[in-house]
């Protein structure tokens, strides 16, 4: 197809913007489907991304469009809205010419789209601006155009005003793309490249890779080599998204869809890659993206033990489709066997959590987030660590380095307060503040990622009054004055309860931790000493008072089987629990460092 | 007169022999009748015992339909009989001599027959008439000799009137009495509870009952304590006056035979040892459990429902239980355990087949470790350490 009529472009937003409303009401009016088979929100194909408004994976589809008498090929590629997939849009927005900046006229600009804009800037797309959402009373396209025009310079008479529930303007958006959207450049005759910006595992098919062709072409049972890994594959099928998948024979250059050959597993496809003519190789390969960085560990253990091998499986399952989930074996003398598992951010963490609990039915206990620290040692080596007990003796040691992040916050005026406080509290170092208008701030801080893995989110929504949102980029490790705590109970250390926190906070963390123990390891018939120490010198110290009475008055005829029950269950609690020395510890105090609220 | 010589072979009969060993005296084959008489003249703040005020209802009809559940046991095998509350001394005297009665000529093997008396009811002619009817053994509900912690348990009685009805016990020949005692009620100190410690030892029961006062949440004492108007001893305290507890009584002679119970040498409460032991018992009227040993049988609580049943003919069984060869075993244990005798091995096995010595290997090892079980002459017993924190020893037992 002639490049000039291909168009292939993005929508980003935040989170319930309305992205996924204006991409169906696009398909609509192209005709790519009729709205009596629209399923709401098309694009998003699992459950649990419609069930919470979050698009995860990106998917792609081609619309044809008709503008001023010719047939125009749309290419949408679908992104993600959530801090945590940075790399998913980066790598949908690296396929794209051009991106739609979709923007609530009720919410206004928000961190998320603040970041998307960066990355879509970053990429060399074209953006255009469009906000959502007119027809509603409360609706400020004024004030928010104004926002766009400011933070991200786009003016605000070239924004787009819009409905995309009812439809009204998406078709002047249609007719802008082809208008105003730069076309793929015309490499056709050059050796072929084409990106693979995507992959998903489909259990009857195998890998479907999601290409854009920059230069040359595809074409059915042509052998072609992925540029990074050196592999030859034979494509046995190639086509397009119009949503289903509709095999087409081949794509030129500019278009986007499927190949599919006989790639086993995902882990033989690196999303990045350059697929390209396996007998007429191109030079060099396409640029690379950033993969895909784990910025959060934690550990998964089955509820019980038996549930080990269903856990792997599932695991497995779901690494299949998420190549920036990671997980290894892990054990821990007080939990069992259990996971390390790695994510892209919190949000991932969670709908992964989700999705395990959801579609296999695994209960499973988890330890508290972690991020990964960089361990220089006196030979000069640097090694990443993503768990406390991985930390060389401290005598081997230079220097301890943690990721740090540009943290982004957008909130109203009159949390300006509040968020500085927290910030502070939290290691944040404020780089600027921008007014997006009279009453809404952008604030930029550099932060220390462990602050804000946990509850930071969760923290800044409630002293913002549910207004504030946040992203942030990962920047790089940095040296840091860190120390290991490790947790002493009854004089023995519990490796699943040593942190890696700042020096400045080890000694409220770890008080903090401990008191919270003290709380949910019941008493024993001695006194259990809780200690918090730094490199073998005691910092905190809490008691757990020894248990004094534990008895039945009265046990006759009548009391015997309400008795037999009571003491079964205390048993049972007894049970439930990890003997660590003589020391018994149910398994909710190891959450406890999850917890650091007061 | 004569026939009550006759009835009396109880009384006279030699006191037990003392010590440990006089667990092992109720042969396997005895076993225990409760009655309950679920009456009080008005409701103690701290107890949640079925009982329902004595006013409101007919007690000629319980009393009625108890004989008829008597009439209907198997009592052939009863060697202890108690009648219980309630407060069985609150029924009228005609009634009470009926039920006595009854239960003595379906029951004519019995070596113990207790009854519980609240000092704020009895008086000679009642005493009278229940040792003439061969009662011998009554269980005077004391509960304290400090007047305020009388009145904070909402007893009718004071501390005078346990001395009378301790007086009038021996005056008209009782040789075995027993006084139940709590300990850590509210606003109690370490001195007061010694001073009622003293005053029933002066008053030289055989047997003395000592129970720590058990807070239930539903009770007026237990909403009085939620709304701040008593406090509850902390539990140091209370460990303490168990303690002391012990200490005073063995001291003056009475010997600690279960986690709760003293008795002078001999004087043990041969009914509740049979509880401890898991012998089988009968137990007649609202809300008493029976045990076969592989069934447990509860009677309808409710007063009306309870008659209903009998007088039409109908089980007054609300709920039966079976009891697994596995539950019956741990029940055993666990039972046992309550006692300082503990588990006398050899019986254990002849009684559930089983060695406890292997059953419960795992528990009795841990907690032998922590010098909360002792085993010596053949007997699996709690230490003096085990004793104030005894079911965290016991919920180990409680199943395989």
């Amino acid at each position: 197809m002639d490049t000039r009529y291909i168009r292939n472009f993005s929508i980003v937003a935040h989170i319930d913007h309305g992205k996924s409303t204006l991409a169906d009401r696009m398909l609509e009016i192209t005709g790519t489907i009729t709205s009596r088979e629209a399923q709401d929100q098309m694009l998003d194909d699992m459950d649990l991304e419609r069930e919470r408004g979050i698009t995860i994976k990106a998917s792609a589809v081609t619309m044809n469009y008709e503008y001023e008498g010719h047939n125009y090929m749309l290419n949408l590629i679908d992104t993600p809205g959530h801090v945590d997939f940075h790399y998913e849009v980066s790598r949908a927005l690296a396929a794209c010419e051009g991106a739609l900046l979709v923007v609530d006229a009720t919410q206004g600009v928000q961190a998320q789209t603040v970041a998307n804009a960066y990355l879509a800037v970053e990429s060399g797309a074209e953006l255009m601006g469009v906000i959502n959402k007119v027809d509603l009373p409360s609706a400020q396209p004024d004030v928010v155009g104004e926002e766009i025009e400011h933070v991200l310079g786009v003016k605000k008479g070239e924004c787009f005003h819009i409905s995309a529930k009812t439809g009204k303007g998406v078709k002047e958006v249609l007719d802008a793309i082809c208008a105003f959207l730069p076309e793929p450049k015309d490499l056709s005759n050059e050796k072929t490249q084409a990106l693979i910006f995507d992959s998903h595992f489909d259990e009857y098919r195998g890998v479907i890779c999601y290409v854009r062709v920059f230069s040359g072409k595809l074409k059915l049972k042509q052998k072609v080599r992925l540029m990074g890994t050196g592999r030859t594959y034979l494509i046995t099928e190639i086509g397009k998204f119009c949503p289903k998948m509709k095999p087409t024979g081949e794509l030129g250059t500019g278009e986007v869809g499927y190949l599919i050959s006989n790639i086993k597993t995902l882990g033989d496809v690196t999303v990045g890659d350059t697929i390209t003519d396996d007998a007429e190789p191109a030079q060099k390969a396409l640029e690379k993206y950033t993969p895909p960085l784990q910025m959060v560990f934690s550990d998964f253990y089955p509820d019980t033990n038996t549930d080990y091998p269903k856990l792997r499986g599932a695991f497995d399952k779901l690494a299949l489709n998420d190549a920036s989930f990671s997980f290894v074996p892990q054990n821990s003398p007080a939990l069992g066997f259990g996971f390390r598992c790695g994510f892209l951010g919190l949000l991932h963490m969670e709908i992964i959590q989700e999705r395990l609990e959801r579609e296999n039915d695994i209960g499973v206990v988890q330890t508290a987030p972690s991020v990964s620290y960089e361990v220089v040692t006196h030979d000069g080596k640097v090694t990443k660590i993503d768990s406390p007990s991985q930390l060389p003796d401290r005598t081997h040691i230079e220097e301890l380095r943690e990721p740090f992040v540009r943290l982004e916050i957008i909130t109203g005026t009159d949390s300006i307060g509040n968020v500085m406080k927290l910030a502070e509290e939290r290691r944040c170092k404020l780089v600027k503040t921008d007014y997006l208008g009279p009453t809404r701030v952008i604030m930029e801080y550099k932060a220390p990622l462990a602050e804000i893995v946990y509850d930071f989110y969760d923290l800044l929504k409630s002293i913002s009054h549910g207004y504030g949102t946040m992203d942030y980029e990962f920047m790089g490790f940095e040296k840091s004055n860190l120390v290991k705590i490790d947790i002493l109970i009854n004089g023995n250390p519990v490796d699943a309860l040593s942190l890696i926190v700042h020096r400045d906070n080890a000694e409220q963390r770890g008080r903090k931790l401990i008191i919270k123990l003290r709380r949910a390891i019941p008493r024993h018939q001695f006194e259990i000493p809780l200690q918090v120490a730094i490199g073998g010198k005691i910092i905190a110290r809490e008691t757990i008072k020894a248990f004094r009475k534990d008895v039945t008055a009265k046990l006759y005829g009548g009391d015997v089987t309400r008795k037999m029950k009571v003491l079964k269950k205390q048993k049972e609690g007894k049970k439930r629990m990890k003997s660590i020395g003589n020391v018994q510890i149910p398994q909710k105090a190891f959450m406890s460092i999850l917890d650091t609220s007061d | 007169m004569k026939r009550i010589k006759k009835v009396q072979a109880g009384n006279t009969a030699t006191p037990f022999r003392s010590g440990v060993n006089s667990m092992c005296r109720t042969s396997q084959n005895s076993s225990g009748l409760y009655a309950h008489i679920p009456f009080c003249k008005s409701k103690c703040a701290y107890c949640n015992f079925y009982s329902e005020p004595v006013s409101l209802h007919d007690t000629n009809r319980l009393v009625q339909a108890l004989l008829k559940e008597l009439s209907q046991a198997d009592t052939r095998l009863v060697r202890t009989i108690y009648i219980g509350g309630g407060s069985p001394s609150c029924l009228p005297l005609s009634e009470l001599e009926e039920l006595v009665k009854a239960i003595r000529s379906k029951c004519p093997n019995f070596v113990e027959f207790t009854i519980e008396c609240n000092p704020g009811q009895v008086n000679p002619e009642m005493l009278e008439l229940l040792y003439n009817l061969g009662v011998n053994r009554i269980s005077i509900g004391a509960q304290s000799f400090d007047d305020n912690e009388l009145k904070c348990l909402g007893r009718i009685h004071n501390s005078k009137a346990i001395e009378t009805a301790m007086y009038q016990a021996r005056q008209v020949g009782f040789k075995n009495i027993s006084l139940d005692l709590i300990f850590a009620i509210c606003g109690s100190t370490l001195q007061k509870w010694q001073e009622s410690l003293d005053h029933a030892i002066a008053l030289n029961p055989e047997h003395i009952s000592a129970y720590s006062l058990t807070i239930e949440p539903e009770t007026p004492l237990g909403k009085a304590i939620e709304e701040g108007k008593f406090s509850a001893i902390d539990e140091s305290t209370d460990r303490a006056m168990y303690e002391q507890t012990i200490d005073v009584l063995t001291k003056a002679g009475y010997e600690h035979y279960e986690i709760s119970n003293f008795a002078k040498p001999g004087y043990e409460c041969q009914h509740n040892i049979g509880y401890w032991q898991n012998r089988p018992y009968i137990g007649i009227g609202p809300a008493a459990a029976s045990s076969t040993g592989t069934c447990r049988m509860q009677n309808f609580s409710d007063i009306k429902t309870y008659v209903n049943a009998i007088e039409s003919g109908q089980s007054c069984v609300e709920e039966s239980i079976l009891i697994s060869d596995i539950e019956r075993i741990c029940e055993t244990a666990v039972l046992n355990l309550r006692t300082i005798y503990g588990i006398d091995i050899e019986e254990f096995k002849q009684f559930t087949g089983q060695n406890p010595c292997l059953l419960f290997e795992e528990p009795i090892r841990i907690h032998c470790e922590q010098g909360l079980l002792n085993i010596e002459n053949n007997r699996i017993f709690l230490t003096a350490k085990a004793l104030p924190i005894a079911d965290y020893v016991l919920c180990d037992f409680a199943s395989l």
